[in-house]
C-alpha cells in the first residue's frame, strides 16, 4: 500500500510538471503549427530570471508572476525575430527547428556567461515536508500538484470564455478563415508564444525550487514535453494535458520498478510505439495537417 | 519538376565533367600540406574534413531524401565511442575497427529507420531527436566502459607502417582524413546519380506517384538513412583515433546545430554545398577562437541570419549565377527560334 | 463617379506563375456581379487579391476609391469587404455561436453584433436551433449557411461569395440562393462566382466570364443574352 501511494503521488507531481512544460508546446502547434525547440531553454530562462530577482530581494510572491510575464515578453520577442519572418516559407517547420535550435543554443551560452556554470537553487514553493495519507512528500511538491490544475483551468478558460481566446482558438484552425474575419494573425502568433513562454516560465520555477538549475537544464524537460505532447496528440491542448499525468504515473511505476537509468529508454518505447500505432497521438482525432 | 532548384537530377552535369572538377578540388587539397605546414592549420584542415564528411552525408538523408534525421550526429557519436570500445576491449585492430564503427553505425541507422518508416514530416524530427538523446542515456549509463560523463581517453590510434603519426605534424592524419573524406563523396556523389538516387529523389518530390511507380517507400528509407551512416561512423571513429579520447559531447545539441548549419549554408541536396560550407564555417569558428565562449552565440546568430535571408543557402546562390550564365550562353548559340520550353527559371 | 469595386491591369499568381493577366473589371456600376468561368482560370485568386490573401504582382485595386493592394487582410476587413472562400471548412471545432461571435471581431461590427445577429438568424433561422453544435457536425448547407452568416456579422459593406452552392443538393441550393438573394434586398452589393450561371443571373445583371486568367466576356444589364450563348461563351468554339 505503501508503495502504490508513493508512486501516485510521485506520478501525480511528475504529471503536473509535464503537464505545464508540455501544454505551451502544444499550443504553439496548434495555433501557429511550428514546433518551438528553444521551450526548454525557456524553462531554464524562467528559472534564472527568477533567481536573479529574487538575488535583487524581491519577495517570492512577487518574483513568480514577475518572472512569467517577463518571460512572456521574452517569448513574443523570440517569434517576432526567428519564427515571424519564415511565415509563409513552405518548409516552414524544418526551419523553424533549426531557427529555434539555434536560439536555443544562443540563449543556453548567453546565460553561461551571465549566470556561470555553478549550480544555483531557487526557493521552494514551500518549505518542509509533509505527510498525506501515509505519504511523505514536500511542501513544494504539493503545491505544484495543487496549483497546476488551476493554471490549466485557467488557461481553459482564457481560451474558451474570453473573446481573445476565441480568436486564438480559430487561427488554430483555420488560418485564411481568421485572416477573412479580420483577426490579426500575426499578434495572435505573438499572444500564443507569449503564453507558452510563461507556461515554461512557470515550469521551469517549479523545476529550480526542487533542483540543481544550471544552463543546461533545460534540455531533459524539452525532450519530455515532446514525448507528452506526441503521445498526447498533437491536434489539441486537452490531449498533452492527459497525456501528462499518464506518462507521469508511467514513470513513476517505472523508476520504482525498473530504476531511473531504464525510464528514458522505456518513455521512448512508449513514443515509437504510440506512433507506429496511432501518429496522431492518444487523445486526439484527427491530424493537423502535419504531414 | 526538373527544373527544380536544387534538384541534381542525374545527367544533368556530365558525369565526366562532374569527376574532371571533383579531381580538381582533391588535388587542390592533396598539395595543401606541403603550403600549410604548421601543425595547427592541418588540424583546422582535418577537422574541417571531418565535419564535411558528416555534413555531406547528412544532406542525403535530409536533402536529397527530404527525411530530417534528427539522429545523425548521433550517428556520428556511435561510431566514436563503437572505435573507443572496439579497441579497448575488444583489441581490433585500428584500421578494422574504423571499418567496424561505419558498420556499427550504419545497422543504428537501421534501427532508427524501423519505426519512422511510413511517417512524415515532424514526427519523424521528433523520433529521431528522441532517438539521439537515447543514445546519449545509453552511453551515459553504462559509465564502467564509456566513461560516462568523463568519457574515454587514451584511444588506439591508428598507424602506418613505417611513418610515426604522431610526430609528423598531423601529415599523415592529413592525408588520412582527406582519403576518407574523397571516398565518402564519391560513394555520396555515385549513390545520388544511380537509379537509387533518383528514386530518393523521386520519393521526396511527389511520394504519391513514386510509389505508385513502384518504388518502395520504406526500402528507399532505410538505404538512404543506412548509406547516410556509414562513412559518418567511420568519420566518428577517425575522430576517436585523432583526438584520442571520446566524450558525450557529440551527442550535444551544439555540434548538431553547427553541423545542421553546414549543410543548410551549403544549400541541401548537392553534397558539394555541405562540403563547402563545412570548410567556410570551420575555418571562420577557428578565426572566432579568440572569442571564447561567445563563439557559439555568433554561430547561433548566424545560422538564424543565413535561415531568415538565404534559405537556399550558398549552392543556391551559385545555381542562379550558373543559370543566369548558362542562359547568356544559349542565348548566343540558339539557333532555333521557336523553341517552346517553358521559363521556368528567372 | 467611383465605382464601388474598380481593378485594373491586375497581374497576380503563386511563386513564379501567374494567374491572372492584366486583367481589368468595374464593379458596382450596375448592382451585383456575378463571375463565371471554367476551374483553375483564376476566378478565386481575383477574390483572394482583392481580400488580402494574395499581394498582386501590378496593378491595382480600389475599394471605394482606397487603394487594396497595399493593405493587410485585417484592413480590408475593416473596410467592409467581407469574403467568404470556397468551400466549408470554417472552424470545425468552434460553435455556431462562436463562429458568428468571431465574425464580429472588428470594433465596428462588434458595436452592432446584437443587432446583426438577429439580422442573421431572421435570413437563417435554422441556425438557432444548432446554435450549440460544433461546426464539424453540420451538413454541407449548413456550413455554408454559417460561412454566410459569419460574413454578415462583419457588417460588409461588400460581400464576395466564391462558389456558395457549390456541392450542395437541389433543395438546399434553392434555400441559400433564396437567402442571397434576400441579403442582397437589404442593400449589400455582392459579387459572387459560381458556375450555376442561371443563379448568377437571378442576383445580378452584370456578368463577367474569366476564360485563362482574363476577362473573356462582359455581359451588362440590357444585353440579353439566350441561355445557350452564355454556354458556348463558357465553353468556347
Amino acid at each position: 500500500m505503501d508503495a502504490a501511494a508513493q508512486i501516485f503521488a510521485g506520478g501525480l507531481f511528475q504529471g503536473s510538471l509535464y503537464a505545464v512544460m508540455a501544454v505551451g508546446l502544444a499550443l504553439i502547434w496548434t495555433t501557429i503549427g511550428v514546433f518551438n525547440f528553444a521551450h526548454g531553454v525557456l524553462m531554464m530562462l524562467g528559472a534564472y530570471v527568477a533567481w536573479q530577482l529574487t538575488e535583487f530581494g524581491l519577495p517570492f510572491f512577487a518574483v513568480l508572476p514577475l518572472s512569467v510575464l517577463l518571460m512572456a515578453g521574452f517569448g513574443w520577442a523570440l517569434q517576432a525575430t526567428v519564427v515571424r519572418p519564415l511565415i509563409g516559407r513552405p518548409n516552414i517547420v524544418l526551419v523553424v527547428v533549426i531557427t529555434t535550435l539555434a536560439a536555443a543554443s544562443l540563449v543556453e551560452n548567453g546565460a553561461l556567461q551571465i549566470w556561470g556554470p555553478r549550480s544555483k537553487q531557487l526557493p521552494a514553493l514551500g518549505d518542509g515536508n509533509t505527510m498525506i495519507f501515509g505519504v511523505g512528500i514536500s511542501l513544494h511538491q504539493l503545491t505544484i500538484i495543487l496549483i497546476t490544475p488551476f493554471v490549466l483551468l485557467g488557461l481553459w478558460l482564457f481560451l474558451h470564455k474570453t473573446r481573445l481566446g476565441l480568436a486564438l482558438r480559430a487561427v488554430a484552425q483555420n488560418e485564411d478563415a481568421s485572416l477573412l474575419v479580420g483577426l490579426n494573425v500575426r499578434a495572435l502568433y505573438g499572444l500564443a508564444f507569449a503564453i507558452s513562454a510563461g507556461l515554461a516560465a512557470l515550469a521551469g520555477i517549479f523545476l529550480g525550487g526542487y533542483r540543481f538549475m544550471s544552463p543546461v537544464m533545460g534540455a531533459d524537460p524539452l525532450l519530455k514535453a515532446l514525448i507528452v505532447v506526441v503521445f498526447g496528440g498533437l491536434s489539441s491542448i486537452t490531449g498533452p494535458i492527459f497525456a501528462a499525468y499518464l506518462i507521469g504515473f508511467f514513470e513513476a511505476i517505472c523508476s520504482y520498478y525498473f530504476g531511473l537509468y531504464w525510464t528514458p529508454a522505456l518513455l521512448f518505447a512508449v513514443l515509437i510505439v504510440t506512433l507506429m500505432i496511432r501518429p496522431q497521438g492518444m487523445f486526439s482525432s484527427k491530424t493537423r495537417g502535419l504531414a | 519538376m526538373f527544373n527544380r532548384e536544387n534538384t541534381a537530377s542525374p545527367g544533368r552535369v556530365r558525369w565526366q565533367d562532374e569527376a574532371a572538377l571533383m579531381l580538381l578540388g582533391f588535388a587542390v587539397l592533396v598539395v595543401l600540406p606541403f603550403v600549410v605546414s604548421d601543425s595547427y592549420s592541418r588540424h583546422i584542415l582535418i577537422m574541417a574534413f571531418i565535419y564535411a564528411i558528416v555534413a555531406s552525408n547528412w544532406d542525403l538523408s535530409l536533402g536529397y531524401g527530404g527525411v530530417f534525421n534528427f539522429g545523425h550526429l548521433a550517428l556520428f557519436g556511435i561510431g566514436v565511442y563503437a572505435y573507443g570500445l572496439l579497441t579497448k576491449f575488444l583489441e581490433l585492430d585500428p584500421w578494422l575497427a574504423l571499418a567496424a564503427s561505419g558498420v556499427v553505425s550504419t545497422l543504428a541507422a537501421i534501427l532508427v529507420t524501423l519505426p519512422i518508416l511510413r511517417l512524415k514530416g515532424i514526427y519523424i524530427i521528433l523520433v529521431t531527436f528522441g532517438f539521439a538523446q537515447l543514445v546519449m542515456q545509453l552511453v551515459l549509463s553504462q559509465s564502467d566502459i564509456t566513461g560516462g560523463t568523463q568519457g574515454m581517453v587514451r584511444i588506439e590510434s591508428l598507424y602506418i607502417p613505417g611513418h610515426n603519426l604522431i610526430r609528423d605534424q598531423k601529415f599523415g592524419y592529413f592525408y588520412i582524413a582527406l582519403g576518407i573524406l574523397a571516398l565518402s563523396t564519391i560513394f555520396l556523389r555515385v549513390l545520388v546519380r544511380s537509379k537509387i538516387g533518383a528514386s530518393i529523389i523521386a520519393l521526396r518530390d511527389n511520394e504519391e506517384y513514386a510509389v505508385s511507380r513502384g518504388i518502395s517507400l520504406a526500402r528507399q528509407r532505410v538505404i538512404t538513412l543506412a548509406a547516410s551512416a556509414f562513412f559518418t561512423g567511420v568519420a566518428g571513429a577517425f575522430y576517436a583515433a585523432y583526438q584520442r579520447n571520446a566524450s558525450v559531447d557529440v551527442f550535444g545539441m551544439s555540434l548538431s546545430t553547427i553541423i545542421l548549419s553546414m549543410v543548410l549554408l551549403g544549400g541541401t541536396s548537392t553534397i558539394y554545398g555541405a562540403i563547402v560550407a563545412s570548410f567556410v564555417l570551420t575555418i571562420f569558428s577557428e578565426s572566432m577562437a579568440d572569442f571564447g565562449a561567445w563563439r557559439p552565440i555568433i554561430t547561433a546568430v548566424l545560422i538564424i541570419a543565413v535561415m531568415l535571408v538565404y534559405p537556399s543557402g550558398l549552392s543556391g546562390a551559385a545555381q542562379t549565377i550558373f543559370r543566369s550564365l548558362g542562359r547568356l550562353r544559349a542565348n548566343e548559340t540558339d539557333n532555333r527560334p521557336d523553341a517552346t520550353e517553358p521559363r521556368t527559371s528567372r | 463617379m467611383t465605382q464601388l469595386l474598380e481593378i485594373r491591369d491586375l497581374t497576380c499568381g503563386y511563386g513564379r506563375i501567374d494567374v491572372l493577366h492584366n486583367i481589368s473589371l468595374a464593379i458596382g456600376a450596375h448592382g451585383n456581379v456575378g463571375l463565371f468561368g471554367p476551374n483553375g482560370h483564376g476566378k478565386t485568386t481575383l477574390l483572394r487579391a482583392v481580400s488580402g490573401l494574395i499581394r498582386p504582382r501590378s496593378g491595382s485595386i480600389s475599394f471605394n476609391g482606397t487603394d487594396l493592394t497595399a493593405l493587410s487582410p485585417k484592413a480590408i476587413v475593416e473596410l467592409g469587404v467581407i469574403h467568404v472562400s470556397q468551400g466549408n471548412r470554417l472552424f470545425p471545432d468552434l460553435t455556431i455561436g462562436e463562429c458568428l461571435s468571431l465574425g464580429a471581431y472588428t470594433k465596428a461590427a462588434r458595436q452592432r453584433e446584437a443587432a446583426s445577429r438577429e439580422e442573421v438568424l431572421s435570413i437563417f433561422p435554422k441556425l438557432k436551433e444548432r446554435w450549440a453544435q460544433k461546426v464539424r457536425t453540420l451538413s454541407g448547407g449548413e456550413r455554408q449557411m454559417v460561412s454566410i452568416a459569419t460574413a454578415l456579422m462583419s457588417c460588409p459593406k461588400m460581400l464576395i461569395l466564391d462558389e456558395p452552392t457549390l456541392g450542395l443538393s437541389p433543395k438546399v441550393k434553392e434555400e441559400l440562393c433564396a437567402a442571397v438573394i434576400r441579403i442582397s434586398g437589404h442593400g449589400v452589393p455582392i459579387i459572387c462566382v459560381e458556375q450555376d450561371v442561371e443563379f448568377l443571373l437571378e442576383l445580378s445583371q452584370h456578368l463577367y466570364l474569366l476564360n485563362h486568367g482574363e476577362v473573356g466576356a462582359e455581359i451588362k444589364p440590357g444585353q440579353t443574352m439566350d441561355h445557350s450563348e452564355i454556354m458556348s461563351l463558357y465553353f468556347g468554339k
